[in-house]
């Protein structure tokens, strides 16, 4: 559904995507993971058309996104991570502008549906300004749904959320995910991805730099890790990484400190792969 | 009609706007105290070219003013749009063809142009009971409006900043609408600044809009203006076609 080749963006000299190659297959939930700065919105702007590629290729449903724009236009909608809606205008007006660019018809019935589903039909005639950060972002989520896209892109769909509204998200997520919608999200949360998506990109400094499940990435680097405090109260916890428990508790065994084992998760994934925090 | 979403888009947010104080002020404030203080202070003794102030002044401020209102509603909405608010990404990521993106801000900006001249030719009517204008004014009146929105869409795109915007209107359009015959006639300026006013697109908007018909004077004003609207319209359609973050 969604393949790119070598997709390559330079801001003057400085390198934001390096030569990234991935393939999204149709009704996969995907997430590119990675901390601020890695690349991860260049590269969802460049998948939208809001980005020229510097270098390298982008197909949606076999569509070449600069060659084709407007078909592709057709298919996808964003989700973006700053609210990009008219704030003057109220919930309902959004919502009618948005189906009347994307050519929706008789957009009305589905816009009261869409806000239903959304839980924000109560909201319809509020002025967009005034909702809450969750409430603008299912706004957001309700008017990209409006065009039936075949592809969402999310950027950071819970960035600054509270917890329990960042759970709303996700619940709302699935329930696109189980209407068959292909989905390319991008996140730093490493619940997030784990929990949502089917397949995770670990992108550091522009470059994709593993690919795979949740579960295979974490078995890559081992599926336990042995935390050992610092013996000498500076505070710090080496994690040693370890292929199954048996080896886990040997290194334990072997340790002074006390020492905690947890199964591995992708924030090891990821430090392994890089020596950074997502999380930052 | 392609065009017709992205219209209705800007005629709404206009509406809000309209019961706003400060579109109130910073639109027409200036515009009608130039038409009072001006009218009142020198209409009844001056005469140009045999014809009194007053009727000199209104056409002046009438363009005058739908070229400010086109140009600084269509380029302040566009650029705040794109680079504060983020709210012009979602007309650039429609479906929609570049040219239907252009026409549609470019018709929003004539309404808003329109309005605001349409203020103050009804103070010139009101206050002065003066109504010097023809069809052909009205014909100098649209292609005015079709430039400077066209102008608003380039600048709106191109600056980088919000704050930008104020060097445009200050270095360029402010400059524009004191030197090109709103207020008194280019003729009496020096050679030289003659030479730098043929090269203004509001001079050719104030030669035409005080005129009484269709003659051979006009041919060269509504050649200029089509011709600088055309450009500006294919810049502005061709930066909406590239545009790239």
């Amino acid at each position: 559904m969604i393949r790119t080749e070598n997709l390559t963006k330079y801001y003057g000299s400085k390198c934001a995507v390096n030569s990234v190659s991935f393939n999204i297959r149709k009704g996969e939930v995907f997430a590119l993971l990675g901390p601020n700065g890695a690349g991860k919105t260049t590269t969802i702007k460049m998948l939208t058309t809001l980005s020229r590629p510097t270098e390298g290729k982008i197909f949606i449903n076999n569509l070449d996104v600069v060659v084709d724009q407007l078909k592709v236009k057709r298919l996808v909608a964003v989700v973006p991570q700053v609210g990009n809606f008219d704030r003057e205008l109220s919930v309902y007006e959004n919502m009618l502008v948005y189906g009347m660019l994307y050519g929706v018809k008789e957009p009305g019935p589905k816009i009261e549906k869409n806000l239903d589903a959304l839980g924000l039909l109560k909201e319809r005639d509020t002025i967009a300004e005034v909702l809450s950060g969750g409430m603008q972002r299912r706004l957001l989520i309700a008017k990209a749904l409006l065009s039936e896209p075949d592809v969402l892109f999310l950027d950071e769909p819970t960035v600054g959320l509270d917890p329990h509204v960042r759970r709303e998200i996700w619940d709302i997520i699935r329930n696109i995910r189980n209407n068959g919608k292909t989905i390319l999200m991008t996140t730093h949360y490493i619940e997030e991805a784990e929990m949502l998506c089917d397949r995770i990109g670990i992108l550091s400094h522009g470059s994709l730099i593993a690919i795979d499940t949740p579960g295979n990435l974490k078995d890559n680097i081992g599926r336990y890790v042995v935390e050992i405090p610092s013996s000498n109260g500076s505070g710090r916890t080496e994690r040693v990484i370890c292929r199954d428990r048996a080896e886990a508790e040997e290194t334990a065994r072997r340790s002074d400190n006390r020492v905690v084992i947890r199964p591995a998760n992708l924030e090891d994934v990821f430090i392994q792969l890089t020596g950074e925090m997502v999380e930052g | 009609m392609n065009w017709y979403p992205v219209f209705y888009r800007e005629m709404l947010l206009f509406k809000k706007k309209l019961c706003k104080l400060g579109y109130v002020f910073s639109s027409l404030l200036f515009p009608v105290l130039y038409l009072v203080a001006f009218g009142m202070g020198l209409g009844r003794r001056v005469n140009i070219e045999g014809t009194g102030y007053i009727e000199f002044l209104i056409p002046g401020i009438a363009a005058m003013t739908s070229m400010t209102n086109s140009y600084n509603l269509v380029s302040n909405s566009l650029s705040m749009g794109r680079l504060f608010f983020k709210s012009f990404q979602v007309v650039i990521q429609s479906p929609l063809p570049h040219f239907s993106i252009m026409t549609g801000i470019v018709f929003s900006g004539i309404v808003k142009g329109a309005l605001a001249s349409a203020v103050i030719v009804l103070a010139g009517l009101i206050i002065f009971r003066a109504f010097p204008f023809s069809l052909v004014s009205f014909l100098g009146l649209l292609l005015n409006l079709i430039l400077f929105s066209s102008m608003g869409v380039v600048a709106g795109l191109l600056i980088r900043y919000p704050e930008d915007n104020a060097i445009y209107t200050n270095f360029f359009i402010m400059p524009m609408a004191f030197f090109s015959g709103t207020f008194f006639p280019v003729d009496n300026l020096p050679a030289a600044v003659k030479g730098i006013i043929m090269f203004l697109p509001l001079h050719y908007t104030n030669i035409l809009i005080r005129s009484d018909e269709l003659s051979k004077e006009v041919i060269l004003p509504i050649s200029v203006l089509l011709a600088v609207s055309i450009t500006l319209f294919l810049c502005g359609a061709k930066l909406i076609k590239n545009y790239s973050e």
